[in-house]
């Protein structure tokens, strides 16, 4: 019966296609093949095993292929920062407005003369905001052996998908913006991050809704991603801790455009506001949806800090007034963010504020790097840079009271680097207006 | 089996014997095939039947402890049915390529997509112009202009793609204009990517159409208003086209037999074209209602829709119209009534659009409302 086992095969690979849609990280691939001389192939990652296959002579090595434990620049390249930056996916604006952020922080740093004399390079890949990409750019990261270190990911999934890749293979990283708790971690000594933990944001979000707003029966609702269920549980958690009563706990996924089936189940129990974890657009969606949806008529839009943006803003358009937003703001530096600014629109054209808000963090994560790397590096006889990778990861993880844009970075023994507290926002003609939390008057 | 038996016997009469016993021997052979499939025929008709019988179980004790309010089931029935009518309009494109092609149009879903993305620029046209700030009249003419530029948009694409990506490969092996169109759904994904970007382009609804009105405690927004009566009349226009029409009827003809077609003087290329031609400009069409209704419009944005329409043209019986609009109705409504009646979360909403499918081609694989099909199709 061709006819059914072609339909079978058509309907299989459907339910593929859908699976592959919406996977969960896959497992790392094989890395690629590492573009210079490596010991071992396969096995870029692993601490020197056999010093001896590499050149001994560091006089006539021109090409960096000195023990794995360290990475040699020679004379006339650059220093390689990987960055990882969800310029595809679901935040492709804040994706852009973090890598804007680095290449800025790259010009500052090579404006200031680089290190001895060495300049700074990004190496930009898409994350893409998804686990599965973050992988494939780790693998490309790790089988490089010119990476130095990576800022990024943007995305927790994302960071998800390159940490063990990362740590496997002793390269340093610091997200921007990756707020899932569990990105850093008691086990992973090269994880860090400038943006604050969503531990600290789900809480003071519960905090505002049940104080501050007074409400005690809310909806939580999720978009399926490791960050947006993840805040979501944390607000849960704290919420029903107060004392109020959650009562739905609903997902949809990334890229979903109807969510009135859920919202329909919502409004049947009538809760004063609606929590969402997750990114703007379906934070958008959901907010002008559920005006058209019984018994959600009066209540109240909260989104987090994925979805704080112009983005949210031009596509809920009207909906969105009265909505609460909360963000994981930095400290910020007036005085060292408009000097920032005025660079970043000068060369991008754009203001920063339009795009997303990480710019600051990203600005941060580099200059955390490169702070490190001037800690570390040494010149050889010959004129190369050497960096040792574990002296980068520890000198890293040691930053102690660096000034950066958002604010003095310590990093705490697992890797939080952050400055600053949660800030909550609403929309008021058609803007964001801080109505609670850190630095408000 | 046959035809080669009759060969051997005319080449040698010598080895009838040991002939009779081949003979004898690859009939039990597909006897015992054949027992085979049976009892795993009936084993999956019994799981099945497992599954159905949890499912009704498990419906009734959720309703029951949950004991919505009825208005909460209507409001459900209005989401599927909406949904449902989306879903229909590109499942008929799946089933009315599949009927005369018995290929599967993968891109299909990319069709209705690039129909969006048209009737975006045609709607911030329609904006720029001051059409959408007019009174009542003026703002019908241009979201009617806005619906026919997207489904034109749409109509050339697929017409584009029946002749890029599928003319050349028709006598072909079935496999390969499949995989064609994979090609062809991923290639028309990320060109749109390339030229309009990652971020979502935005539906502004005119104020004519946000909002919605009651019956009773019910919302009905009017964009979900517009999107089923609009696909009831678009259904009904097609199924004038197809049955009333001399093109309709050259369809049903080249459908039945391509070749006979032919020789009746039926030019079999223009009624492909045409065919392609109806099933774009439907999904064009469903493309800005879902612009207009869930207000974003991205390059990835006709890849699950085409999934669901076609396994809802799978489940209605593939090639058969009627089928199509019913297996979307049905597909949409259990995707909205669906996860509130089994209490499960609505993240996992796909799973039981998949276990429908699956449970109807255990128990009809023919489809709901599908026929077997003539013999040269099988």
């Amino acid at each position: 019966m061709t006819r059914q086992s072609f339909l079978l095969f058509a309907t299989s690979l459907t339910a593929c296609a859908l699976l592959a849609a919406c996977a969960a990280p896959a497992q790392p691939a094989a890395p690629a093949q590492p573009a210079a001389l490596t010991p071992a192939p396969d096995q870029p990652t692993q601490p020197p095993a056999e010093p001896t296959q590499a050149p001994a002579e560091p006089t006539q090595a021109p090409a960096p292929a000195a023990s794995p434990g360290t990475v040699v620049i020679p004379p006339g390249s650059k220093i390689r920062i990987g960055g990882s930056f969800a310029l595809t996916g679901p935040i492709p604006d804040p994706g852009k407005d973090i890598r804007q952020g680095a290449e800025i922080a790259i010009d500052d740093a090579n404006a200031a003369g680089g290190v001895n004399g060495f300049l700074f390079e990004l190496v930009a890949e898409d994350g893409a905001c998804s686990g599965d990409q973050g992988t494939v750019v780790g693998n490309k990261f790790a089988a490089d052996p010119t990476i130095v270190a990576v800022t990024g990911g943007t995305c927790s999934g994302e960071t998800f998908g390159l940490k063990p890749i990362l740590q496997k293979a002793r390269i340093p990283f610091v997200s921007p913006s990756a707020t899932n708790p569990a990105v850093t971690s008691e086990d992973c000594d090269v994880c860090n991050r400038v943006a604050l933990s969503d531990g600290l944001q789900g809480e003071v979000d519960a905090d505002f809704v049940y104080n501050k707003l007074g409400f005690r029966k809310v909806a939580v609702m999720h978009d399926s991603s490791d960050y947006g269920k993840g805040v979501a549980e944390i607000f849960r958690d704290a919420f029903q801790k107060l004392g109020g009563e959650v009562v739905a706990f609903e997902g949809a996924k990334v890229g979903d455009t109807d969510f009135r089936a859920p919202l329909t189940k919502i409004g049947s129990s009538q809760p004063e506001l609606i929590f969402f974890g997750g990114y703007a657009t379906e934070a958008a969606l959901i907010t002008q949806q559920m005006k058209e949806v019984a018994g959600l008529e009066n209540a109240k839009f909260m989104g987090v800090d994925g979805a704080y943006t112009q983005q949210y803003l031009d596509t809920a358009g009207a909906a969105a007034e009265g909505a609460y937003m909360s963000f994981v703001a930095g400290d910020t530096q007036k005085d060292k963010f408009d000097v920032f600014r005025e660079k970043y629109i000068a060369k991008f054209g754009v203001e920063p504020e339009k795009l997303g808000p990480f710019h600051g963090q990203s600005y941060d994560s580099v200059l955390l790097i490169v702070e490190a790397i001037k800690k570390v590096a040494q010149t050889d006889s010959a004129g190369n840079l050497v960096i040792d990778r574990e002296a980068l990861i520890k000198a890293i993880r040691g930053t102690s009271g660096l000034k950066g844009i958002t604010g003095t970075l310590t990093c705490n023994p697992i890797g939080e680097c952050g400055a600053g507290g949660v800030q909550v926002f609403t929309v008021e003609n058609g803007a964001f207006k801080q109505v609670f939390g850190f630095g408000l008057q | 089996m046959s035809l080669s038996g009759t060969g051997r016997r005319g080449t040698c009469d010598c080895g009838r014997q040991f002939q009779s016993d081949i003979v004898s021997q690859s009939l039990a052979v597909a006897t015992s095939l054949q027992r085979r499939a049976q009892t795993t025929r009936w084993i999956a008709r019994a799981i099945a039947l497992l599954i159905c019988a949890l499912v009704v179980a498990r419906a009734i004790t959720v309703s029951l402890a949950e004991s919505y309010p009825l208005t909460f089931w209507a409001s459900q029935l209005v989401n599927g049915l909406v949904l449902g009518g989306v879903y229909a309009l590109v499942a008929l494109g799946y089933t009315l390529v599949y009927g005369i092609l018995l290929m599967i149009n993968f891109a299909h879903g990319e069709v209705m997509m690039i129909g969006g993305v048209a009737g975006f620029f045609a709607l911030q046209l329609a904006q720029a112009l001051g059409w959408m700030r007019g009174p009542a009249g003026l703002v019908v003419a241009a979201l009617l202009i806005v619906m026919g530029i997207g489904m034109i948009g749409a109509m050339f694409t697929g017409v584009a793609l029946e002749r890029i990506a599928y003319r050349p490969l028709r006598n072909a092996p079935r496999l390969v204009p499949l995989i064609s169109a994979i090609g062809a759904s991923l290639f028309l994904q990320y060109s749109v990517l390339l030229i309009f970007g990652v971020s979502p382009l935005v539906y502004q609804r005119p104020a004519l159409i946000s909002g919605g009105f009651r019956i009773g405690p019910v919302f009905i927004p009017y964009t979900g208003l517009i999107i089923f009566v609009t696909s009831l009349a678009l259904m009904g226009a097609l199924f004038v086209i197809v049955q009333r029409t001399r093109l309709g009827r050259a369809m049903r003809a080249v459908a039945a037999d391509r070749d006979t077609a032919a020789l009746m003087g039926v030019d079999v290329n223009q009624i492909i074209t045409f065919t392609f031609l109806l099933g774009s400009a439907l999904a064009g069409a469903a493309g800005v209602m879902l612009g207009f209704h869930n207000s974003v419009i991205k390059f990835n944005s006709g890849f699950i829709p085409g999934l669901k329409a076609f396994t809802a043209a799978v489940m209605g019986g593939i090639g058969n119209i009627p089928g199509a609009m019913v297996g979307a109705l049905v597909l949409g409504i259990a995707e909205s009534i669906g996860p509130s009646a089994l209490g499960i979360p609505a993240e996992y909403k796909d799973i039981i659009a998949f276990v429908l499918l699956v449970l109807v081609l255990i128990f009809r694989p023919q489809g709901l409302l599908g026929e077997a099909l003539a013999e040269k199709k099988v």
